[in-house]
């Protein structure tokens, strides 16, 4: 109690700087683990005691999974080389989820867009049934999963880029909706009505007015959503086969393999699936809060 | 700005210019809305009645043999009234399913709200590094689940670097088996949650902190209060919507978890990680038992659907009274 107003500052200035520090560590030690076995070789993935950071370090984790070196990993790992070529396709996973996320990622947030402005500017759905939309999100969807599976066998649409991106656009359009809506909200009707009494029509009006002010919101909304698509692992699983695998998928086969564990080459592949992500999320971070707000948290 | 000005378009009895304008905008209310509709009647709905159909006529893949057309679906179940659903219910595993995804899921939204609560408290007044800690207080988020389970999986492993570490602490060797034990096993899972997700807390607290009115607390100084009476008397009513916003968010996502389950345990060990998806997810693609698959489907559909619908009047009703409040300040510039 004796402690003056200043040294008070202080302790509490330390105190704030170990506890960030130590949720720091807690927080980068996987992903340091991840990127730091990515380039062990394969005589180290199971050391005791674990080697921390790799004095032979090497890239034959990413040629063997990225870029089909065979020759060069079979003089290294012997039997462990069949096991990780028999599954590698990353490249067309890559394409897939590429092709699957932006596309769904591109539908959802024009279509979201859309019906946001008609929300914020006309009422076209009341704040009911916004909160009705989000049950699309909030349920589990592996309570339809086995139904929309025979449905989709029945339509032709298993195994395909369309069955997934019309499941993902169904199960991101609440967050889209509800996080454009925050975006276009700010923009002051004022300037609207100016446009409109000046004469421009309609469409001029929002691409012209609105538009350019809720771009970088409307980017922002769309790396959020490719977030969520990209990392989507239930519904890619069950509704794809041999056609329409994601990486998420892929990298899920290395583990179902039973000749044992190939700890680098899954590392390896797991950074080349977080690498984007993490690019993506750290462009958006100030706009992260809005994705799941609802209008909850004003500014 | 309110909303409520410009929203009420129904009332035509105005103008003929007043007439079109309501005219247009439902016409643009229905082509925006009809591509919705469209995948909602086309896609769910009829998954949604497939699965009514098959919890009364019991099928699995097996009863299709080689044929497995969607018509032969049909010809292959046979009605079974209620008997599933008599099953469902008395079903002791699916019981334990349900215990063990709530204690789950609750376990893991207290963790990552507490965490992400107190961080945030830390952190939202500007201070030399804030930025570098938000960046990677951020990144569990961004780092996709899968990757997390089998990333987990080789710091768990037993001579992988946390019992390294444990051991340098203890100065013992320890062996500890975090995963492939049934004692610890949804633990295990419920941390590898926690940590995925506390962002997910932490920045819908860091906004909630940062977007509240600085003069109550202000008020609150002036007459004397410490800060302990602050945080709970002025600060937490009213971060109360958000708090909330956080906490329901989180559940009802956990309640849905499963590529950190099944992609690392599937399970297992025993049934000690089989929690609701799992079950389900055990049912209809591993026994192939679609109808039993599909009433335990209905059964948790409702059971969300329940929960569900109440977490959204919850969050309505804080969202009314928000806007009432600030509805109510006068507007300044």
């Amino acid at each position: 109690m004796s402690m003056t107003k200043s040294q008070r500052r202080h302790a509490f200035s330390a105190f704030r700087y170990l506890v960030l520090t130590v949720w720091l560590a807690i927080v980068a030690f996987p992903i340091f683990w991840m990127v730091s076995t990515s380039f062990k070789p394969d005589r180290e993935w199971f050391a005791w005691p674990p080697v921390y950071i790799s004095e032979n370090a090497t890239l034959q984790n990413y040629l063997v999974v990225w870029a089909d070196v065979s020759e060069y990993a079979v003089d290294e790992t012997g039997n462990l080389e069949t096991v990780a070529q028999s599954l590698q396709r990353p490249w067309v996973a890559l394409r897939n989820s590429a092709l699957i996320s932006v596309i769904s990622t591109t539908l959802t947030v024009l279509f979201g867009a859309v019906l946001a402005y008609g929300v914020s500017r006309y009422g076209i759905l009341s704040e009911g049934r916004m909160f009705q939309l989000l049950m699309l999100r909030m349920v589990p969807p592996i309570v339809l999963i086995a139904p929309i599976s025979i449905w989709y066998s029945a339509l032709g649409l298993l195994d395909t880029i369309t069955g997934l991106v019309m499941l993902y656009f169904l199960t991101t359009l609440p967050y889209a909706v509800w996080m454009a809506k925050s975006f276009i909200d700010e923009v002051p009707r004022e300037m609207e009505q100016a446009a409109e009494i000046l004469g421009a029509s309609r469409m001029r009006t929002i691409w012209e007015v609105v538009l350019p002010l809720v771009r970088s919101g409307l980017v922002a909304t769309f790396l959020f959503i490719l977030i969520l698509t990209w990392s989507e692992y239930l519904l890619a699983l069950l509704l794809s086969k041999t056609a329409v695998v994601t990486l998420p998928v892929e990298l899920s086969k290395y583990q179902g393999s039973t000749e044992g564990r190939v700890y680098g080459r899954q590392a390896a592949l797991s950074v080349g699936i977080t690498l984007p992500l993490i690019v993506v999320g750290l462009i958006i971070r100030k706009h992260l809060a809005r994705g799941f707000s609802f209008g909850m948290v004003r500014r | 700005m309110t909303a409520e000005t410009t929203h009420n378009a129904t009332p035509a009895r105005g103008t003929q210019r007043e007439r079109t304008r309501a005219q247009g905008i439902r016409r643009f209310k229905w082509a925006v809305l009809t591509p919705f509709l469209a995948l909602m009647l086309f896609i769910l709905m009829p998954a949604f009645l497939l699965q009514g159909y098959f919890s009364f006529f019991a099928f699995s893949i097996f009863d299709a043999g080689d044929n497995l057309g969607f018509s032969s679906y049909f010809q292959a179940s046979e009605w079974v009234g209620l008997d599933l659903w008599a099953n469902a219910l008395s079903d002791a595993k699916f019981g334990f399913a349900i215990i063990r995804s709530l204690l789950f899921a609750t376990g893991v939204t207290v963790g990552c709200f507490i965490i992400g609560f107190a961080l945030a408290l830390l952190m939202y007044r500007p201070f030399r590094g804030q930025g570098v800690y938000y960046i990677f207080f951020i990144l569990p988020m961004l780092t996709v689940p899968i990757v997390i389970a089998y990333t987990g999986e080789m710091i768990l492993y037993q001579n992988g670097p946390l019992n390294d570490i444990l051991s340098i602490l203890t100065q013992t060797r320890v062996e500890a088996q975090f995963l492939y034990k049934q004692e610890v096993a949804l633990t295990t899972i419920a941390f590898l949650e926690i940590w995925n997700w506390t962002p997910f807390s932490f920045i819908i607290m860091m906004a909630g902190l940062a977007s509240l009115p600085k003069e109550p607390q202000e008020a609150a100084q002036i007459l004397g209060a410490n800060k302990w009476r602050i945080f709970w008397e002025v600060q937490v009513p009213l971060l109360r919507p958000v708090i909330l916003l956080a906490l329901i968010l989180r559940f009802l996502e956990s309640m849905a978890e499963f590529p950190k389950t099944w992609g690392l345990l599937q399970g297992g060990p025993g049934s000690a990680t089989e929690t609701v998806p799992v079950y389900i997810f055990i049912n209809a693609w591993q026994f192939f038992d679609i109808s039993y698959g599909a009433v335990l489907s209905y059964l948790i559909l409702f059971m969300m659907a329940a929960i569900v619908m109440s977490a959204i009047w919850l969050l309505r009703r804080e969202k009314k009274s928000l806007d009432a409040m600030y509805d109510s300040k006068p507007q300044e510039g």
